[in-house]
């Protein structure tokens, strides 16, 4: 098993927090291997900000990604620059109101950082994205990634940040309940 | 001799005089039945045909005249309508339609009435006695205020400061009725709670909790209320109930442990229910009310369980309810019968216990004060936590991935007082409407919380009554409204019946919908 996930986004998003908590998760909770990688590229002059995690059950020997199983997109810029690479059997998510699909490709999509404003902090887009992430593609146990993110932010908005994962694992959820009623052909109340 | 009970409620006319024949010729007429000598068949209504269940019995019979031998004219027919009713109502409670008969002789027909009698009471004898116990009284650990110094002091009245300012906000008071909160409490104060006029105030008060929203003191002049009406029936003082006391009787009939009642028997079979299921949905009493109100009102309040237990089913919940499940007790506590409120709310603590449950859903705001609030009030903690449907729904609504088909018509909403006065959550249905209204909401039901439908706990209902309800529905119309939203049963009943004033015709028709039901018809996966 390895999962090769890209999660990128505008610097000061937390892309690199997201990144991290996602590797710790799975290598300090899961037990697996974990590498990453911060971008080096041009792009973190230019305001954009990418990380790329990998994680396997056996021992990683290339840590850089070239085409990622999941790639997750919280700024326009991130999904330009891999839509073209990406595959059929690419796992795509992104902030719904800050990216915009263009290319034929399924994608999950969720109002992160609309729900981090609701939730009276915008810099906890983050977080729910890790939850989301956690929720739809199972690359990190729900345990793990909470008790990761609870050992990953300072110490007074543990609680806050919880609450944060857990609208996004609920939000991922419901959409992967969604797709399960669409396949049934019953949306309504039946 | 057995100890079976059978009432006779017997017309004067026809059936009366083959009765005096069977006498007369000293046949043997069963020794269990007690005849009842009235006027005409159709005099009796449900709540007096019930009202014998309640106290005892194991059968009722009511003879009358041959359909077009009735000296009134329309007593037979009337009498069919009550009778049909009554034994529908028989078979939702258990207790069986068998045990309630209609049968009309003419004077000339003795020996058929004779062999009718011997086969109804064989008949009963083979259902066996009626698990119904004549409901008596509970004296045990009372801990509750009981003389009117008593409720005065444990609602501290006394901090009244005479502003009025209750009185001025009580939709009895604006509907033009003598009545005035203010008046009650200085009338009981000064000691005048016996006389005819307190009484009938205290019966009068809809306990919708507008004055306790506006009092500078914080009186809780509902809850008042409620003890003044538990004093005036423990001495027998409290005024006939709406509806003949049927439903009073019916909760009544509820607190006998053997009866078992099957009100689920009409559920839809597409509905999922799980027997194992740790969240249990409890129902209320919807659908006795639509087969008691069937012919005037043809409502079709059961619908709100059904798309209650449906929006369960959408989000993958598939709840247990409760086979033999019991009324609340909310009116029997709110029309003074704490004591019998008492031994439901025992029976239900057992039932809930029994069913395993983590967690009770409903969809009535009745049922949700009571369990949630009165049960821990009278010393009966249930094991469970108690949630409103709206509560259940807003929380997954909020999850995500679902979206709603807009309504296409203007929409008003009518506050029910046990959830958005008793219970502070006025805002939540507000908030599942704009999923669907989307900012086409009739102002002033947005804004604020609106007036009373008329009644609570089938007390009280009169002229004034129907002016409020006039009035409401001619102000949700007057907004351009389409649509009536409510949350209550009970709102839609009361509403309703204002609607079908025949002087009026179209008047005040509109359409009225339940908020569960709304958001049934348009909420679908994204």
């Amino acid at each position: 098993m390895q999962k090769k996930i890209i999660i990128t986004g505008f610097g000061g998003q937390g892309v690199i927090m997201a990144g991290r908590i996602v590797g710790m998760a799975a290598a300090l909770g899961d037990k697996l291997e974990s590498s990453l990688v911060q971008s080096y590229g041009p792009e973190s002059r230019g305001g954009a900000c990418s990380v790329q995690v990998t994680i396997a059950d056996r021992q990683i020997y290339y840590p850089y990604i070239n085409v990622p199983d999941i790639l997750v997109c919280m700024s326009q810029g991130g999904y330009d620059k891999y839509k073209d690479i990406l595959t059929g059997d690419t796992i795509l998510m992104i902030d719904q109101d800050l990216v915009r699909v263009s290319a034929d490709h399924d994608f999950y999509a969720i109002p992160s950082t609309r729900f981090a404003e609701e939730m009276g902090l915008k810099m906890m887009a983050n977080i729910i994205m890790i939850g989301f992430l956690a929720g739809i593609t199972e690359a990190v146990s729900l345990d793990s990634a909470k008790d990761t993110v609870s050992k990953s932010v300072p110490s007074k908005t543990i609680e806050i940040n919880l609450k944060a994962f857990d609208r996004g694992w609920e939000f991922a959820q419901a959409t992967l309940k969604s797709r399960r009623k669409k396949a049934s052909g019953n949306t309504g109340v039946v | 001799m057995s100890d079976y009970k059978i009432i006779l409620f017997c017309c004067n006319w026809g059936p009366h005089a083959a009765f005096l024949n069977l006498q007369d010729r000293r046949e043997e007429i069963p020794n269990e039945i007690k005849m009842v000598r009235i006027p005409c068949s159709g005099r009796i209504t449900k709540a007096l045909l019930f009202k014998a269940f309640e106290m005892g019995a194991d059968g009722v019979i009511l003879l009358g005249c041959e359909s077009g031998s009735c000296r009134y004219g329309s007593g037979t027919a009337t009498a069919m309508k009550n009778t049909t009713e009554t034994r529908e109502i028989l078979a939702l409670l258990g207790l069986g339609e068998r045990r309630l008969r209609l049968e009309n002789f003419l004077p000339h027909q003795s020996d058929e009435l004779l062999a009718f009698l011997k086969g109804f009471v064989a008949g009963i004898k083979e259902i066996g006695k009626s698990p119904i116990f004549a409901t008596g009284s509970l004296w045990e650990d009372r801990k509750e205020p009981e003389t009117p110094e008593e409720i005065i002091a444990a609602h501290d009245v006394y901090s009244c400061q005479d502003c009025g300012k209750c009185t001025s906000a009580c939709p009895l008071a604006l509907a033009g009725k003598p009545f005035s909160p203010r008046a009650v409490a200085n009338d009981i104060i000064a000691g005048r709670a016996d006389t005819k006029e307190v009484i009938a105030s205290v019966n009068a008060c809809l306990t919708c909790g507008v004055c306790y929203e506006r009092c500078p003191s914080a009186v809780n002049f509902p809850e008042f209320i409620k003890d003044m009406r538990a004093y005036y029936r423990r001495r027998n003082m409290t005024t006939e109930p709406a509806h003949g006391g049927f439903f009073q009787s019916m909760m009544r009939a509820m607190t006998s442990e053997g009866l078992k009642p099957d009100r689920w028997k009409n559920l839809p079979e597409n509905i999922k229910i799980n027997k194992n299921s740790k969240i249990l949905f409890f129902g209320g009493c919807a659908p006795y009310f639509d087969v008691f109100f069937r012919v005037y009102l043809k409502i079709n309040t059961s619908s709100i369980l059904e798309d209650s237990i449906k929006l369960l089913n959408f989000f993958d919940i598939e709840p247990n309810v409760l086979e033999k499940e019991r009324c609340c007790g909310h009116d029997l506590l709110w029309s003074g019968d704490r004591d019998n409120f008492i031994k439901l709310a025992r029976l239900n603590l057992k039932a809930i216990e029994e069913s395993g449950a983590e967690e009770v859903i409903t969809a009535c705001p009745e049922c949700y004060h009571t369990l949630l609030n009165e049960y821990k009030h009278y010393g009966i903690e249930l094991p469970v936590k108690i949630t409103h449907i709206h509560e259940f729904l807003d929380k997954e609504v909020e999850k995500g991935a679902v979206g709603f088909k807009p309504l296409e018509t203007r929409v008003s909403f009518q506050d029910s007082c046990r959830q958005s006065r008793f219970n502070n959550l006025a805002d939540l249905p507000r908030k599942l409407i704009e999923k669907f209204a989307q900012g086409n909401i009739d102002e002033s039901s947005a804004r604020s919380l609106t007036n009373c439908c008329g009644n609570s706990a089938w007390t009280g209902c009169d002229s004034f009554s129907k002016a409020m309800q006039v009035q409401r529905l001619k102000q949700a119309r007057n907004s351009g409204s389409g649509i009536l939203i409510t949350a209550c049963p009970k709102c839609q009943i009361h509403l309703r019946c204002a609607m079908e004033d025949a002087l009026r015709g179209d008047e005040l028709k509109m359409e009225m919908m339940d908020l569960t039901t709304a958001i049934a018809k348009t909420i679908y996966w994204e």
